[in-house]
């Protein structure tokens, strides 16, 4: 926790001392973080920062991962459904697929941008970034392709999609013999390594290694 | 003491304090060049904008089948609400409520709650800024869960492909719906939590 700034003179503190809360604007003049430490705002409770260790590489070594995973959970199927002697697949590309040939055009794409195409723009903005602060070259490409993952954020919608999985199996179970594939196994696991990602790549320090305020901001 | 008072301005996109410059309209940010506004400009009457078109679709939304069950020829269309009804007999309590939740209480939340917050930032009313804290945090948490309803049709839809003997459909009620969900998601992007501190009496805790 940090103390809000109560001084008059505050405003004539050099900015590299202060710190506001991004949520409600609360001046304060900012604290120093150990590893492993965060700074909280003492007026609405909001999570400003933290400092963890070896931002960058532990970060690195979870992208990939998640890109490894990205095609198999989903082009894989996620279950197979068996009726009178009949059998169908299903993978997240086929449910867009099926919905753009029902005429559903838009709905479909809505579903494509959630579940595959943001997900995926967003692991490539964070390699991206990660790779420009690693070999340290194209930094303002970095800040650009930062701002727009923390745009695309909110929407990438895996959990949302497992979810929707969960229920799809229990309405289906009644009605025919159904088992699920691989490809659920692979979703599970991109989802369980991007949220281990958010988790683990700090933006406090992202920002300040890619801005070369300090270069060793993610070690 | 708030950072607008010191003339310091916070970009919204990397968290950088920006000294305000007075000669410029279209201040950019120092270390990624984001444009910076002490308020989101416009932010209530865009959020209100966004949510006004929300609620108008939320009827059809609710009304129009979002999808059609077809079976040995006969087609069964579905709304939302007809969908839940059919889980509870079926006997499958948590999916129905987990489903109910994520597609009739959270939109409906959603709906009242982004009112609500507009209303009280607006009218300066007295509602405790921590209540206005913890509603906006929880919209913003619990918006995307509503898209629920919209993947279990995509799966469907793709899952249930029998030709006559059964398949399954989406309908226009899935275009309002989704439309709903990304709009509330919006209105929630666009509202400046920062307005929830201005003009309450927490204030003065701090000055």
């Amino acid at each position: 926790m940090s103390d809000p700034v109560d001084t008059p003179q505050v405003s004539d503190l050099p900015l590299e001392d202060l710190v506001a809360c991004h949520e409600c604007d609360l001046l304060m003049r900012k604290p120093e973080l150990a590893h492993g430490e965060k700074a909280l705002c003492p007026r609405c409770g909001y999570e400003m920062y933290a400092h963890r260790y070896n931002v960058v590489e532990r970060s690195l070594a979870l992208v990939i991962a998640a890109l490894l995973l990205y095609i198999p959970a989903n082009f894989l199927p996620i279950m197979q459904l068996n009726l009178l002697g009949q059998s169908s697949e299903d993978t997240v590309w086929s449910g867009v697929v099926a919905l753009f040939n029902t005429g559903m055009q838009g709905v479909a794409v809505v579903v494509f941008l959630c579940s595959m195409g943001i997900p995926l723009l967003k692991l490539l903005c964070q390699l991206a970034v990660l790779l420009s602060i690693r070999w340290n070259v194209g930094r303002n490409y970095g800040l650009l392709l930062y701002r727009i993952y923390h745009h695309l954020r909110d929407w990438g919608m895996l959990e949302v999609y497992l979810m929707g999985v969960l229920v799809a199996i229990v309405k289906l179970a009644d009605m025919a013999a159904l088992s699920v594939g691989l490809g659920l196994a692979c979703f599970v696991s991109l989802l369980m390594v991007q949220v281990l990602l958010e988790v683990v790549m700090s933006p406090h320090q992202i920002w300040q290694a890619l801005s070369g305020e300090d270069e060793h901001a993610g070690d | 003491m708030r950072a607008i008072d010191a003339g310091i301005l916070i970009c919204t996109e990397c968290h950088e304090l920006n000294r305000q410059d007075p000669d410029t309209d279209e201040q950019t940010c120092t270390r990624c060049g984001a444009l910076v506004h002490a308020r989101r400009p416009n932010s209530l009457m865009r959020t209100w904008a966004l949510l006004i078109t929300a609620a108008i679709l939320y009827i059809p939304a609710n009304l129009l089948p979002i999808m059609t069950v077809n079976s040995l020829g006969q087609g069964a269309p579905s709304t939302i609400m007809a969908g839940v009804i059919e889980l509870v007999q079926h006997g499958m309590f948590p999916i129905a409520a987990v489903v109910f939740i994520a597609s009739i209480l959270v939109p409906t939340f959603k709906l009242v709650g982004i009112a609500l917050l507009l209303f009280s930032v607006q009218r300066h009313q007295p509602l405790s800024a921590r209540q206005r804290i913890i509603m906006y945090r929880f919209i913003e948490f619990i918006g995307r869960w509503s898209m629920l309803d919209i993947f279990v049709i995509a799966i469907l839809v793709a899952v249930v492909n029998f030709g006559r003997l059964a398949s399954i459909e989406a309908n226009l009620g899935a275009v309002a719906f989704a439309s709903v969900v990304i709009l509330t998601m919006l209105a929630a992007v666009t509202f400046d939590p920062r307005l929830i501190w201005d003009n309450t009496e927490s204030d003065d805790d701090h000055d």
